[in-house]
């Protein structure tokens, strides 16, 4: 696996993913973790669209929308899981549950529509 | 209020969002529409600079593994000099003894508690971690001969989790409302951690400093699985595993020990944090109980004190012969003890908990392997110290810094060593001696071999050359100082004086001021080391050769600086200047002794 690095025949040693993945991570957990659902949502849309974008990138996938859309069924497996947890704890997950899902339906949203309607012209192979 | 306060973080977060987009797209035009093939070489990135966006936008964006190295290295700079700021506050109080109502400094036991936790903790995570990372960013593609590392960009998603991991464990000292700084020591003892009970633990401010050390334990986990890949893949044909180099070696055994310690930290951390906000009951009495808390983190905290060591002993191992006019001695040896270290690492961890009365046989075979594990470390003491035995010692800064070293680390080794041992063990737990055993180590052993690298590979990356005689001041102020800062501290627990309290009884003021005035060598000798760095990256004089060191003339030449001759012949080819440059010990001259 040759991961080839470069955004671009003149830049190959930059990339502007990993900046926003690493942002996306950390805000993602402390909306989780205490219930904010801005920082829940946007966090997880940060974070999955920069992994969706950096995967096109580096050549992993030919086009970011596909791979969005499997990252959103990542989510909603995730947000599924905290709503089935829900009635077993004692703290109250459904805010956070349906954070997850709002996350990962805006994900497969933008992927759909991505894919159905985005002019790729621009993106290397 | 509750609803205003969810406007404005939606508003906010809508408007990263919205800028991160626009940023984006203003980054996508700089994509020549011309793709890269598959298998494209990225080729030599060092000397090309229009292979990167100018100024800012350059270092937010890199992949090249040599920018990374530098990243690292500037936070664990920054993070050294915070670390080492909360510390001369706390050995400033301890000038005094103090009594417990009002502290004479400080005002408040909490605050010193605060200080203490966080300076434990970013020195092992933000600055230990990361500056063992620099070099081995920088350094390892170089000497095995790759283009980069294998996975450039995890690498750079590696970096840029640490300055939110690190905002996160600062939060606490910040002015925000309702948070206050952890005062639960590094190593996190539950109940107090969890939060239970009438204390303040349970404030969000630990909540944060937990998350913020997920992050680092998610950082240090990707790193070391590149270093995994670069090492075992990415190699030139001609670094196979017989010759491959002593650092790189050792960089494989630590991620190794990373890609098993780390991932149990941030399970248990996880565990913690659940336990605090969502009530489970993982670390609670008649659940999973306090003392699995215990079991959790030394299972990944020894091994997490040989993360930090083996890279270091890596660089001593690496330069040390450099300068003693050989090679190193017994290299087969040093490797096998690395490995060997690696393994047993893993079957010590409950020395850390002898006197928490687990079961005696239990404790009896934890003695038995720790006391085993000084045996590689003491193979590897006499290898360098054989090394140097007869050969033709340069007496450089890095050389100096090495030197120091080994004497350090003896010390540090032998306190460890009693403490393996259950009966000595149970006086001396919890004790000043505890904390001066480790800090012989990390103070006195992993930041000198940091600070013989940095200044050993000084002109390396940056074509200049630091000022020697403050280089030299800085090692003898810190050599002074760290011995009499820690034997003092060792003294101090010989004598009964516990660990991490702000105040003591007056027969111990003559040792606390000896190490608060070795503490101030300390510290004059970091603002030196500052200065020197700073001034003489931008003005030093350059380096007029390819081979700095003189190397070659004995044969000792090592393939970085190989690769440093070819970019500095690329670079004078295109009319770069040539200055005249003293090299520190590269020529044997006399003030250099
Ligand atoms: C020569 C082998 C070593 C042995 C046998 C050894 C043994 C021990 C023992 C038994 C303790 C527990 C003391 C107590 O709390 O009562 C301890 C503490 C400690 N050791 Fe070592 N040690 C060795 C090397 C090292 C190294 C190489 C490092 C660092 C890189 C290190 C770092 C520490 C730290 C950080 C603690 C204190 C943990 C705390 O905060 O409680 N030790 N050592
Ligand atoms: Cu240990």
């Amino acid at each position: 696996m040759d991961e080839t690095p470069g955004l671009s025949d003149q830049y190959r040693m930059v990339s502007p993913w990993p900046l926003f993945v690493a942002l996306g991570l950390p805000i993602a957990e402390l909306g989780l973790l205490f219930g904010l659902v801005p920082l829940a949502v946007g966090g997880l849309l940060l974070f999955g669209g920069s992994v969706a974008g950096m995967l096109r990138e580096s050549g992993y996938v030919s086009t970011p929308w596909r791979a969005l859309v499997a990252i959103s069924a990542l989510t909603f497996v995730v947000g599924g899981a905290l709503l089935y947890a829900d009635p077993m704890t004692t703290v109250s997950l459904t805010l956070r549950g349906y954070a997850t899902v709002a996350a990962a339906v805006v994900m497969l949203v933008v992927g759909v529509g991505g894919e159905l309607f985005a002019f790729d012209t621009d993106v290397a192979a | 209020m509750q609803v205003t306060g969810q406007l404005l973080l939606t508003v906010l977060m809508g408007a990263l969002l919205l800028g991160v987009a626009v940023f984006l797209a203003r980054v996508e035009d700089w994509r020549s529409y011309t793709p890269l093939g598959a298998g494209g070489t990225a080729g030599e990135s060092g000397y090309v600079s229009q292979e990167k966006p100018s100024g800012i936008i350059r270092w937010f964006t890199t992949v090249d593994h040599k920018d990374i190295g530098l990243l690292y290295g500037t936070y664990a700079l920054i993070a050294f000099v915070v670390g080492g700021t909360m510390v001369m506050l706390m050995r400033a109080e301890l000038w005094t003894p103090s009594n417990d109502a009002s502290l004479d400094l400080l005002g408040s036991a909490t605050f010193y508690n605060s200080l203490l936790t966080s300076h434990g903790i970013t020195m092992l995570f933000l600055f230990g971690t990361p500056i063992i990372a620099a070099f081995a960013n920088y350094l390892v593609p170089l000497i095995i001969d790759a283009d980069d590392m294998a996975f450039p960009r995890i690498n750079a998603i590696a970096f840029w989790l640490l300055p939110p991991g690190a905002l996160l464990i600062w939060a606490g000292f910040f002015p925000l409302p309702d948070v206050i700084p952890a005062q639960t020591a590094w190593t996190m003892y539950t109940p107090l951690s969890a939060g239970v009970g009438a204390g303040n633990q349970s404030n969000v401010g630990v909540d944060l400093m937990l998350l913020g050390l997920h992050l680092t334990g998610v950082s240090a986990t990707m790193g070391a699985i590149n270093f995994i890949a670069t090492i075992f893949t990415e190699r030139s044909e001609d670094v196979t595993w017989a010759n491959l180099d002593i650092f790189s070696w050792t960089i494989l055994t630590q991620s190794g020990l990373i890609l098993f310690a780390f991932p149990l930290l941030g399970s248990a951390l996880v565990m913690l944090l659940l336990d605090r906000n969502l009530g489970t009951t993982f670390f609670v009495v008649g659940g999973g109980d306090p003392i699995l808390w215990q079991h959790l983190f030394w299972f990944f905290g020894h091994p997490e004190v040989y993360i930090l060591v083996l890279p270091p002993m890596g660089i001593v191992s690496y330069v040390l012969p450099r300068f003693a006019g050989r090679k190193l001695f017994g290299f087969k040896f040093v490797v096998y003890s690395t490995l060997a270290i690696g393994v047993l690492s893993f079957g010590v961890w409950a020395h850390h908990m002898f006197s928490t009365g687990i079961d005696p046989r239990l404790r009896a075979s934890f003695m038995a392997v720790s006391l085993a594990i000084a045996i590689p470390s003491a193979v590897k003491t006499f290898n360098w110290i054989t090394t140097m035995w007869n050969g033709k010692l340069r007496l450089t800064t890095p050389m100096l810094y090495c030197i120091g070293f080994v004497s350090n680390f003896i010390i540090g080794g032998v306190t460890g060593v009693f403490l393996a041992s259950v009966p000595v063990d149970l006086v001396l737990h919890d004790t000043y001696y505890v904390v001066g055993h480790f800090h012989y180590i990390v103070m006195g052993a992993i930041t000198f071999a940091g600070m013989a690298g940095i200044y050993y590979w000084f002109p390396l990356v940056t074509g200049r050359w630091y000022q020697r005689r403050l280089a030299k001041a800085h090692f003898w102020l810190w050599m002074v100082g760290t011995n009499l800062t820690f034997f003092a501290m060792v003294l101090l627990g010989y004598g009964g004086m516990p660990r991490r309290y702000a105040t003591y009884l007056p027969e111990f003021a003559t040792l606390h001021r000896i190490a608060t005035v070795g503490a101030a060598l300390l510290f004059v000798g970091g603002l030196i080391f500052v200065y020197n760095i700073a001034t003489s990256w931008v003005e030093g004089t350059r380096v007029s050769s390819g081979d700095p060191w003189n190397l070659a003339e004995k044969n000792l030449n090592t393939a970085e600086w190989a690769w440093f001759e070819q970019r500095r012949e690329t670079a004078l080819a295109d009319g770069g200047e040539e200055g005249d440059a003293v090299t520190d010990g590269g020529k044997v001259d006399a003030d250099d002794e």
